[in-house]
């Protein structure tokens, strides 16, 4: 069977560079799709416990799905005062499934194991080997996230889930809420553990 | 081959000055109205939803391409944004009115110059423009914030959140109450009750804020306006005499090597404080060399705006960002100067705020959280709460704050675009340390008063809600329009909305850029038929 970096590498040798560029990110939908484990196992070990193993898996397939919805070259929004225009840059999917299969074969160097069958301490280690040197002096927006695992993250606390979380309060921010509600303490959230 | 097509009134830009001006004359006259806008059709409302969440996903422009190719203008343009509706379509829908003195400041402070109209004449504009647009306000002390009659809806509910802080600011001294906005407070005229989704700017999905798509579906769909999308008026064409205009002479950008010819009894320039000074000034012609309507010399001066000092102020209270982000608490406190005193003015508003208490990657010795350690960090930095506070304050506009035509840059049939430049009068640049800190102060004490800490403040250097570049005035020889918008030079010729505003206040200035338009419309159909 044709490996996805043999499959690129020969694609490369063929096309036009947007029609390359359209075809590595369906490979890296596809790739994210058929084999989710070394995400989800990403996911358990970066993402707060108290999601539970499925609300963990949620956020896992919610990424995965911001990632085969991504457009690239798209027009992004205005900037105010300047009439210089931008665009979402080249698709994050291709490097990103490039560091996941990076922590697999960092798992199978270290401990001679596939990274989901790793303690979470374990991942989380190898986690911290692979973003180290990199600046974390803020939250990125999921795009511009230079690591997956930053990304997973940076797109998890984008969320209303995580607000609310936080908070322990029904916020629901950018959901679309009672006008009439808006006056009130928020209420607290309903600890209905995902299982 | 040329096309022609013939009309009452000719409106030149589609925005929300263009609809408020279409509106009233559809409403009182049996004009036949034509509409021509440069840019598209914009996104119809129900698909908005699906516009906004790839905006919140990835912060795509939820607008489309709503521009036009090679529209890179050297100097500060608002927003590169032309469609249908204008920039209306993603504005934050906060509509404040001026406060008296902005139409008095030579005569009160010695300063900049007087409107040719007070705020009592435009105060029944400005209830036709909050009625049109549906407003929701609360009334402030009758004494800071003076009007006729009601608002035409309540007032947006406080947030939990903005309570507390209006009750924090009232310990420092500031009487604050709720922004007005135009955004349904309660269901209106057929459009949604607000639900909080907290985009207003750039995208409302349930149409619950007003924007200027919503006048044209009702005008056309009615009949009483034909709008041409996608077509930019070039030039404007005098008539032999030079007294009036002839004709508008534009490129359909379907059909680029059609042109199209507008006639009308009547023109209306409505394109924003940009593309109107821009479009008279590429109108020059035999007996008007500078331009059409430029006489005076003065088409494109006196850009004006009003720059801002921000700040946030650490609170010891437990906020809940997120409630309804983009409403706020406003005062008009101080912006009430008796005359005579030093010039200095600024609104203010507050909002909630996140700034210092987002999630973060790393913690204090910079080395990386996972799991459960980055939540609980956030907790920890979230039990005290953040407010935004902000100070528009005034800027007298100079004569060198312009739009001239650049030779440098053309568009793709061959105009020179618009460069911009924004300059403070002299009394402005005088002033400037002292109103910043001022303002600084101001924040300091607020924080002071409800035992918090004055984080950061900063100064936008951008001049916002920039308007003007063919001001009103009595005095044809120092403006360029009357205070009914009427061009000086050319009877048949008005200009409406953002250009005509003689100093742009310190508060949001669309709503006063309606109210001028609608007392313009006023004006306007005394020359067309009534309809019966």
């Amino acid at each position: 069977m044709l490996s996805r970096r043999s499959f690129l590498t020969s694609l490369a040798a063929a096309l036009p560079l947007t029609v390359l560029v359209r075809r590595a990110h369906a490979a890296a939908v596809t790739h994210l799709e058929s084999d989710p484990t070394t995400l989800d196992a990403l996911a358990a070990a970066v993402l707060p416990s108290e999601l539970g193993r499925a609300g963990i898996a949620r956020v896992a397939r919610e990424f995965r799905d911001w990632g085969a919805k991504y457009r690239e070259n798209a027009e992004l929004v205005h900037g105010y005062g300047t009439s210089r225009l931008r665009s979402t840059g080249p698709t994050p999917l291709t490097r990103w499934t490039a560091q996941l299969d990076e922590l697999e074969a960092q798992a199978q160097s270290a401990h001679q194991r596939r990274f989901r069958d790793l303690t979470v301490a374990q991942r989380a280690d190898l986690v911290r080997a692979a973003v180290q040197g990199q600046r974390l002096d803020r939250m990125p927006s999921v795009a511009d996230a230079n690591h997956v695992a930053v990304a997973l993250l940076a797109h998890f606390y984008d969320s209303s889930a995580a607000t609310d979380l936080c908070y322990n309060a029904q916020i629901g921010n950018r959901t679309c809420r009672p006008l009439s509600a808006s006056s009130r303490k928020p209420l607290p959230t309903i600890k209905l553990r995902e299982r | 081959m040329r096309r022609a097509i013939e009309s009452d009134v000719c409106i030149i830009g589609s925005g929300i000055s263009a609809a408020m001006v279409a509106d009233r004359l559809a409403r009182t006259t049996s004009a036949k109205i034509v509409v021509v806008e440069a840019g598209d059709e914009t996104i119809p409302l129900p698909q908005r939803a699906a516009m906004r969440e790839r905006f919140l996903r990835y912060g795509e422009n939820p607008w489309g391409r709503d521009h036009l190719e090679g529209y890179e203008v050297d100097g500060p343009l608002q927003s590169r944004s032309m469609q249908v509706g204008g920039l209306a379509m993603h504005w934050g829908g906060v509509t404040p009115r001026f406060s008296p003195e902005d139409f008095k400041h030579q005569s009160m402070f010695g300063v900049g110059t007087d409107w040719p109209i007070s705020y009592d004449e435009l105060d029944p504009y400005y209830q036709e423009a909050e009625e049109l647009m549906g407003v929701a306000g609360e009334q402030g002390p009758p004494e800071l914030d003076p009007r006729g009659k009601p608002f035409p809806m309540p007032a947006l509910p406080l947030t939990y959140n903005l309570e507390l802080l209006k009750t924090w600011a009232s310990t420092a001294g500031v009487a604050m109450w709720s922004q007005p906005s135009a955004k349904n407070s309660v269901a209106y005229r057929g459009r949604a009750q607000c639900c909080r989704n907290d985009t207003c700017s750039p995208i409302c999905p349930v149409g619950a804020k007003y924007s200027p798509d919503f006048t044209w579906s009702e005008l056309r769909r009615t009949n009483k306006v034909r709008l041409v999308p996608r077509t930019l008026v070039r030039k404007l064409v005098l008539d032999p005499t030079g007294k009036t205009l002839s004709h508008a002479v534009a490129v359909d950008r379907d059909h680029a090597d059609q042109p199209v010819e507008f006639h009308a009894k009547l023109f209306v320039v409505a394109a924003g404080y940009t593309w109107s000074s821009h479009l008279l000034l590429l109108s020059a012609q035999n007996g008007a060399p500078n331009g059409v309507a430029n006489a005076s010399g003065l088409v494109g001066k006196y850009l004006t705006g009003h720059r801002n000092v921000q700040g946030f102020v650490e609170l010891p209270l437990r906020l809940y960002p997120g409630m309804n982000e983009q409403h706020s608490l406003v005062t008009k406190q101080f912006m009430r100067l008796k005359p005579g005193s030093t010039f200095i003015r600024h609104d203010l508003r507050v909002w909630e705020s996140s700034m210092g208490r987002t999630p973060r990657l790393a913690d204090d010795s910079g080395a990386l959280m996972l799991g459960d350690a980055i939540l609980e960090d956030w907790r920890a930095r979230t039990k005290t709460g953040t407010a935004r506070v902000r100070a528009y304050y005034d800027v007298i506009p100079d004569r060198a704050s312009e739009l001239t035509l650049d030779a440098t840059r053309k568009n793709q049939w061959g105009d020179p675009l618009p460069k911009l430049a924004f300059h403070d009068a002299p009394e402005s640049v005088a002033l400037r340390a002292q109103t910043e800190d001022s303002i600084r102060a101001l924040f300091a004490n607020m924080a002071k008063a409800g035992d918090g800490k004055l984080l950061r403040t900063s100064v936008d250097n951008f001049q916002d809600h920039p308007s003007g570049g063919c001001r009103m005035g009595s005095d044809p020889s120092a403006s360029i329009v009357d205070s009914w918008g009427r061009a000086h030079d050319h009877e048949n010729l008005f200009v409406v909305g953002a250009p005509t505003s003689v100093s742009g206040s310190c508060a949001n200035a669309t709503l006063t850029f309606c109210a001028v338009s609608l007392r313009a419309a006023h004006e306007i159909e005394k020359g067309l038929p009534r309809r019966v």
